[in-house]
């Protein structure tokens, strides 16, 4: 992949605009976000208090099936809701600056791509089909940078080389039906990248593109962000893809963040059901001649209010507490925690099911074959200590019987 | 390029030769009464008649016949009338009646473009607004009440009221006001109601919140994003009604007695001067094929897709 630049002086631009951004530093902080719907006179809770923060140079996935809320929630942080749909309550900071609190267009501008970009789900439509590529990227590299049209133009070539297009001159003038779907999303993401934000949200950027072509969007998507030091959001279905880009994982289900922490941990110790079902049903965990596993039953309608564990009713572990009390968050480790009543210490003895504990070792092959760490020291005695503190009750429960 | 349009050429030239061919025969299967005025019918008798019928070439083949009118019209010579005015020759009559329709017509559209597009884009821009709903009570009104009804309205009421000609004069600029505004009612409904449907879709797009993502200030994605691709399927049609402007409108120039194109096919179908129809239909079915044409070849323009040529736009692998 090229990365030569034409347009030396520009190169300084595309480097972090905010001298105090260290690697580590709390960028976004999203915290007990509802966000309400209003369909045909009903009211739709998407996000149902979900928390979540993304700091800087990390790249945060955010799992979860089909309406979880995983999209909707990040289209808050640029106050891209549809009109019917509103922050009902909650908090999202960026840089300490409330967003949630920005009234019109006006205010979210000074956000919207400069700071906080998106890229979404289907290159094949995200582009305008009659203006060229390298118009849609000049556009608003020249208004958040206030470069004229030469200038913007070198940027926006020298955007289109970034993301591995070759050719940028003539590219540039190309309508996007020339171009492939991998070569639309690299320009979406040219597109996205050009405007120098600190956040870049992909919507499940790889889920409309053919397989082979993914491996190459994720590729790119890691080399800019490692380049250009930029805290990636990226929401996604695809756990397969999760493995290969995240730092840190948070599973959201029926509107809410049930889990979150450390890619290692989430893979090689979640603790969660719905995690453990979610990765359950990864087909690529599957064994041959098995049945693929698959989540019984339906998420729940998020149009009522939702009592205990959203996750209850579909969950074959569930407690007789999932079903009256919502579950708080309890911490596995510093940076682990799950919302489930398994981890309360009055919790019953639950071995993880079969198809979990079996899960462990393919995951961990798996995870090796992806380059996923091992879990870190913390981690691994608090799984220890966990997998002692099972077996002691369950000899404690065989004991009684 | 070029051989996309040489090719949409060919197509047009073809419709317009079957049209004339068709409105051809079909005119030869009237009575050869029609070739005489009232008069002359009178005064002849049958040798005479035939004679003069022999003498206009009308007792030929109508092959023979249809030649000879196309190469005749390709000199500019469209015949004589025959009924509607005797013996004038038609290049003649339509180039005294066609100058009222046009400029009319131009005004018109004029009008109706500038107002309607305008309009459009207030009704989408504030959909569900004010002006979306006074907008379209205007469209639901001009389209589904008959014509006459609001055009009689204006021309008695409104004239009533400002005191102003009810019907048109050459010399009096204020009496070429009212029929000028008629001429563009439905058209302003007609470009308000699409653009806005169109522009409406084209904001529902993903593309436009990709635009909208990327920090485009609402004003400038809807300039440079929906408008821009919203008129391209509207495009294609203004060709076509600039150029049927020459054709006039029946009832408005009827109403106000504006010595236009408007009635003249009719009347002459009536009155059976075959020359003048055929003429007529050559001039209309010409404006009209040639502007669709033309529309093609701007959509061609405007809409970098429509490739060109035939072959299949390259696509690069990644």
């Amino acid at each position: 992949m090229s990365t030569t630049t034409k347009a030396g002086p520009l190169r300084h631009a595309l480097t972090l605009n905010e001298s105090a951004c260290v690697k580590g530093d709390t960028l976004l902080e999203a915290t007990d976000v509802v966000i309400r719907f209003n369909l045909r006179g009903k009211t739709l809770t998407a996000v149902r208090s979900a928390s979540l923060a993304l700091k800087a140079g990390e790249t945060l996935a955010v799992v979860g099936e089909s309406g979880s809320g995983k999209s909707v929630f990040a289209k808050s942080f640029l106050g891209m809701l549809d009109k019917n749909g509103r922050v009902a309550s909650g908090s999202i900071r960026y840089r300490g600056a409330e967003l949630s609190s920005l009234k019109g267009e006006r205010e979210w501008l000074s956000v919207r791509g400069s700071r906080i970009a998106m890229v979404f789900q289907d290159p094949m439509t995200a582009l305008n089909p009659l203006k060229t590529v390298g118009e849609q990227i000049r556009e608003a590299a020249a208004l958040h940078r206030g470069l004229d049209k030469e200038h913007s133009r070198l940027l926006a070539l020298d955007m289109l080389a970034r993301v591995g297009i070759g050719e940028p001159e003539r590219r540039y003038g190309q309508y996007p039906h020339e171009f492939s779907g991998g070569m639309r999303q690299r320009a979406v993401i040219a597109a996205a990248i050009a405007c120098g934000p600190e956040i870049l949200i992909c919507d499940e950027p790889t889920t409309a593109l053919d397989v082979t072509i993914q491996a190459q969007i994720l590729e790119l998507i890691k080399s800019l962000q490692r380049d250009l030091g930029m805290a990636v959001l990226f929401i996604t279905h695809d756990l397969g893809v999760v493995a290969k880009m995240a730092d840190r994982i948070a599973v959201m289900y029926a509107g809410q963040v049930v889990e979150e922490g450390l890619s290692a941990e989430i893979f090689y110790d979640p603790r969660h059901p719905y995690t453990w079902a979610l990765l359950a049903s990864l087909p690529q965990l599957g064994v041959k001649g098995e049945e693929l596993f698959a989540i019984k039953g339906t998420p729940p309608s998020l149009f009522k209010e939702i009592k205990g564990d959203a996750f209850a009713a579909r969950n074959p572990l569930a407690l007789k507490v999932d079903f009256e009390h919502e579950p708080p968050f309890f911490s596995v480790s510093p940076t682990h925690r799950a919302k489930t009543w398994l981890l309360d210490p009055r919790a019953p003895a639950q071995e993880a099911p079969d198809t979990v504990r079996r899960l462990r070792a393919r995951i961990a092959e798996a995870g090796k074959a992806a380059g996923l760490r091992e879990p870190n020291a913390p981690t691994a005695v608090a799984k220890a200590d966990g997998a002692k503190k099972r077996k002691a009750k369950k000899a404690k429960e065989q004991a009684d019987e | 390029m070029t051989r996309y349009i040489l090719k949409r050429f060919a197509q047009s030239l073809l419709t317009v030769v079957l049209v004339l061919l068709a409105v051809f025969m079909l005119l030869r299967l009237m009575p050869t009464s029609g070739y005489f005025t009232r008069e002359d019918y009178t005064e002849m008798n049958e040798t005479a008649r035939n004679a003069y019928l022999r003498s206009l070439g009308v007792l030929d083949h109508p092959l023979v016949q249809f030649k000879n009118f196309i190469a005749k019209a390709a000199q500019g010579d469209l015949g004589r009338s025959i009924t509607v005015y005797p013996r004038t020759a038609i290049t003649e009559i339509i180039a005294q009646k066609i100058p009222y329709s046009l400029w009319f017509g131009l005004a018109g559209i004029g009008i109706s473009m500038s107002l309607g597009l305008w309009l459009g884009v207030l009704m989408a821009r504030y959909k569900d607004g004010l002006v979306d709903a006074l907008g379209t009570a205007y469209v639901v009104i001009v389209r589904a009440v008959p014509s006459l009804i609001y055009l009689f309205f204006i021309q008695i009421g409104v004239s009533g009221l400002l005191g102003w000609p009810m019907v048109f004069y050459e010399d009096r600029a204020l009496s070429w006001i009212l029929p000028g505004l008629s001429l563009a009612l439905p058209g302003l409904a007609w470009y308000a109601i699409w653009l806005r449907r169109f522009m409406v879709d084209e904001e529902n797009k993903d593309y436009i919140k990709f635009a909208v993502a990327k920090g485009l200030p609402r004003g400038k994605v809807m300039s440079g994003h929906v408008l821009r691709n919203a008129i391209v399927p509207l495009v294609q049609y203004f060709p076509v009604q600039l150029l049927l402007t020459i054709a006039g409108s029946l009832i408005i120039e009827s109403i106000y007695s504006i010595p236009g194109m408007g009635g003249l096919l009719v009347y002459a179908i009536r009155q059976q001067d075959n020359p003048l129809v055929q003429a007529l239909v050559l001039i209309y079915s010409v404006l009209g094929v040639f502007g669709v044409f033309m529309g093609d070849v701007l959509m061609a323009l405007v809409d970098p897709r429509i490739k060109l040529a035939g072959a299949s736009p390259e696509r690069e692998a990644t």
